[in-house]
């Protein structure tokens, strides 16, 4: 299992596992400004974080998230 | 994958048309509004380059959006956001005889784009990579989606957030190399859809579905059992260049509309009022 605690490795892993240029500036930027971002990458994402902490996300609060620090947060909350 | 999309069930919808840089698409757009009362066009993001405004010219094609323009931070979504806007603005110019500059772009309190003033038609926008999909229509209501046939989707653990247990047992039971398309199929329907009615995913995909291709295509409830009747129509498209789109349309019962010209098209209950008034009340001013 990798590991997503800290907000520099989650970004990292939503940079690899979903092939999207992804650096440390994007964590507050609002999710329609970052390249190559849709809502299927949105459930992607939600699945393979599901997979890494072997725990189901509240999809709806990932869905109100506007950046991928406001997921992060969500993920933390679910720790 | 059927196509076109020509489900039988609902008001029907022509095969989307292309744009290129200064293309002649717009009388076969009119066309098909005339004929189906819906239009969906499509265009490559660099063959619309030719046609994107600059500087003074495209803030004022993106009148009020243009604010929100300058706050995309990155250059190729900033691009694209203004190119999705000059598309939709070039149809809808087109099809109301106006000015694009004319048109205002507005939005809805769940996101949900519309023509100010220009009740007569609804709009719906998508885009994914470098394909930009606009769809019109005087029917009622419409939502378009695009997504590449090939993008893959089928793997462990993302149906249960896309798909109804009906869906999830369809979709297994189908050759395994016709599950990815067939879910990518589901996904443009379940997002056209949803923008129709002006949900997005707030509104969980999971609640409702549709059935395998090959079949009049409408809403299912979780068990497959049907949800809508024939006032909405949903087709499927697969374009050369391998996207699969998808188009909703309610027909709300407005038909085709003759007279789509923004300066001549009068509410008839809005000129009934007006000339009701003037008989009544002789041009008065209230106190």
């Amino acid at each position: 299992m990798r590991e997503t605690d800290s907000l520099e490795a989650f970004l990292q892993l939503v940079g690899e596992e979903l092939d999207l240029a992804v650096g440390a500036g994007d964590a507050d930027r609002d999710l329609a400004d970052l390249p190559g971002w849709d809502s299927m990458n949105l459930l992607r994402l939600v699945t393979l974080l599901e997979a890494e902490t072997g725990r189901r996300l509240p999809v709806h609060a990932v869905l109100e998230a506007r950046s991928l620090a406001e997921i992060h947060s969500v993920l933390e909350r679910q720790a | 994958m059927t196509d076109p999309g020509n489900s039988t069930l609902g008001p029907p919808v022509g095969r989307p048309m292309q744009v290129v840089a200064r293309g002649e698409v717009w009388d076969a757009v009119r066309a098909d509004l005339a004929a189906y009362g819906t239009a969906v066009v499509h265009a490559d993001l660099a063959d619309l380059e030719p046609d994107l405004p600059t500087g003074d010219e495209l803030r004022a094609l993106l009148g009020r959006d243009w604010s929100r323009y300058l706050d995309l931070a990155h250059p190729e979504v900033r691009h694209r956001y203004a190119a999705s806007r000059v598309l939709l603005k070039l149809a809808a110019g087109a099809v109301l005889n106006g000015d694009p500059n004319a048109l205002e772009l507005a939005y809805g309190p769940t996101g949900r784009p519309y023509l100010r003033g220009c009740d007569q038609v609804d709009i719906s926008l998508s885009h994914t990579d470098d394909l930009l999909l606009v769809g019109i229509t005087t029917r009622g209501l419409i939502g378009v989606d695009a997504e590449r046939a090939d993008r893959p989707m089928y793997q462990r653990g993302l149906g249960r957030h896309v798909c109804t247990p009906y869906e999830l047992v369809t979709l297994a039971a189908q050759p395994e190399e016709e599950r990815n398309p067939a879910l990518v199929r589901l996904w443009t329907l379940k997002e056209a859809y949803s923008k129709a009615i002006g949900q997005g995913m707030q509104f969980s995909f999971t609640e409702f579905g549709f059935g395998p291709d090959g079949r009049p295509v409408r809403v299912q409830r979780p068990d497959g059992s049907t949800g809508t009747g024939d006032e909405w129509g949903f087709h499927t498209f697969v374009l050369d260049s391998g996207y699969c789109i998808s188009v909703a349309v309610y027909d709300a019962g407005f038909g085709t509309i003759g007279d789509m010209d923004m300066t001549t098209m009068l509410d008839q209950d809005c000129v009934d009022a007006i000339e009701g008034a003037l008989r009544n009340g002789g041009g008065g001013r209230r106190a």
